[in-house]
């Protein structure tokens, strides 16, 4: 039981940190790093110079530091999905007759062979755009997948945990819009750094400070919606913590997380806009809006939890 | 908070290791030479002083890389037609069929509408000579057994790089080669 719990949330945290190095990855360039797939130039350690390269390989292709850290996110894209294996394996010997832990943690693991495949289609097709997006997509998916798994094991082990709670019973609509919004944000977030990439192939040698200009206002969709997530998200801290009896820490904690990460996200999406493209910004700001998501479905299973104590 | 500050150190120094990772080696000299254009015009290795070039040598009636290699090299003829400091040349490796006419009409059909990209000619001996001694590149059996390089040259007419003219991989690095030269010029 315990082990099952230790390893869904270990792998929650490796998966929200496998997200941050794939952000990494793509924000330091070194996405072809590796040009081949599931090896690194033909190899399974990547070549350190360049008579270790393969023949079928041009050489010009060949960046030691772009191939590690490539590397880097195949080694641990690899110890991601042993983690998940383990959890699933875990899942499946406890919690068999639990369909929403059994069901969850399959999914989760399915659409983690999935998201490897995906990773050898990003490579094939030199990075094409839309896998991109959907690499990411995937990944925010498992990502609460396993957060969900991993809190309904918690709750299977304190069933008591929502028992004081009372929330408002009809604001199930709330956490899909907000979940929903959240989900096309992010997409309207990669469509603009997709943009930003079109624009900087057209026109190779712009400095980072007129890409945004030249964007048009296809960039100000992504600003409205995110004051509406904002409006969203209050609303909803508003009904579970100022509106609900005795709400559980976990509730008062995530609705309070997703306000300040809210915060901070409209701080550097400023700074996106206002100063220049900063890579290191912008690999923030999408982390932070995959823990968003992961708070909006803590906080939905929670209130969903104290829904079925009161039955 | 602690680990997100050591997240955001430790990405910051990857950002920085990977923007500095880029090695563009001087390798040698365009040697001299003296070849003409579609126009007739003459070009010299003097025409490559203060440009960035991407280089290749085809022939026209070429079926195989050769289209692969001519679409590549328009999509970069495209990307970079702000910058007028980099420049594109096709060598023929078939001066006998391709005249200077048809260098004109195949420069024509690819879409090349300005001198940013020039189709250059000579006699079959002075082209092997400078694609063997002068790029290092397979010169035997031409016109077949052209190669497939793309040659990037600085503005000292310095070679730099090889790459795939075929591999749309190589083109990125290429693409963004090309960038950093071109800012350094301009530096």
């Amino acid at each position: 039981m315990k082990p099952f719990r230790t390893f869904a949330f270990l792998s929650t945290g490796l998966t929200y940190l496998l997200i941050f190095v794939g952000g990494l990855v793509r924000v330091s360039g070194a996405g072809m790093g590796c040009p081949d797939w599931p090896k690194c130039f033909g190899r399974w350690i990547p070549p350190t110079s360049l008579d270790q390269l393969p023949d079928y390989i041009d050489p010009a292709q060949f960046n030691i530091v772009l191939a590690w850290i490539e590397y880097c996110n195949r080694l641990f894209g690899v110890l991601v999905g042993i983690t998940i294996t383990i959890t699933l394996i875990l899942g499946l010997k406890h919690y068999a007759n639990f369909s929403r832990i059994r069901w969850t943690i399959i999914a989760a693991f399915v659409l983690t062979l999935i998201e490897g495949w995906l990773g050898s289609v990003l490579v094939n097709t030199v990075l094409n755009p839309i896998t991109i997006t959907l690499h990411l997509f995937l990944a925010l998916i498992i990502v609460m997948l396993l957060l969900y798994a991993a809190q309904q094991a918690y709750y299977l082990e304190n069933p008591d945990s929502e028992k004081l709670s009372r929330y408002p019973s009809d604001i199930q609509w709330l956490f899909g819009c907000l979940a929903l919004l959240l989900f096309v944000e992010v997409i309207l977030g990669t469509e603009i750094r997709g943009g930003l990439e079109m624009i900087r192939k057209e026109n190779p040698i712009i400095d980072s400070q007129f890409l945004l200009h030249m964007l048009g206002p296809f960039k100000y969709i992504h600003t409205i919606l995110g004051f509406i997530i904002t409006g969203l998200a209050g609303w909803v801290w508003y009904y579970l913590v100022k509106k609900s009896i005795h709400p559980s820490n976990i509730v008062v904690q995530s609705s309070t997380a997703i306000l300040l990460l809210i915060l901070v996200q409209i701080i550097l999406g400023e700074v996106l806009v206002f100063f220049r493209v900063i890579p290191l910004v912008q690999l923030f700001h999408l982390w932070i809006a995959s823990l968003i998501l992961g708070m909006v479905c803590v906080q939905y299973s929670a209130w969903k939890m104290s829904q079925i104590a009161h039955e | 908070m602690g680990a997100v500050i050591l997240l955001g150190a430790g990405a910051s120094w990857v950002i920085q290791k990977a923007n500095s990772s880029y090695d563009i080696p001087i390798l040698k000299p365009v040697p001299e030479f003296s070849f003409i254009n579609q126009d007739g015009d003459p070009f010299t290795e003097k025409d490559l002083n203060d440009k960035i070039t991407i280089l290749d040598f085809i022939f026209t009636s070429c079926a195989g890389p050769c289209p692969i290699m001519t679409h590549n090299m328009t999509g970069l003829y495209q990307s970079f037609n702000q910058v007028e400091e980099v420049q594109f040349v096709s060598i023929t490796v078939d001066p006998d069929v391709d005249t200077q006419d048809i260098l004109k009409q195949y420069a024509k059909i690819n879409g090349v509408n300005d001198d940013r990209w020039q189709f250059i000619t000579s006699n079959i001996e002075a082209i092997k000579d400078l694609k063997k001694n002068g790029f290092m590149l397979y010169a035997e059996e031409l016109p077949r057994g052209h190669a497939i390089k793309f040659v990037l040259i600085d503005q000292n007419g310095q070679i730099r790089k090889y790459f795939d003219g075929t591999e749309e991989a190589s083109m990125a690095v290429l693409m963004k080669d090309i960038t950093i030269l071109v800012k350094e010029f301009k530096s």
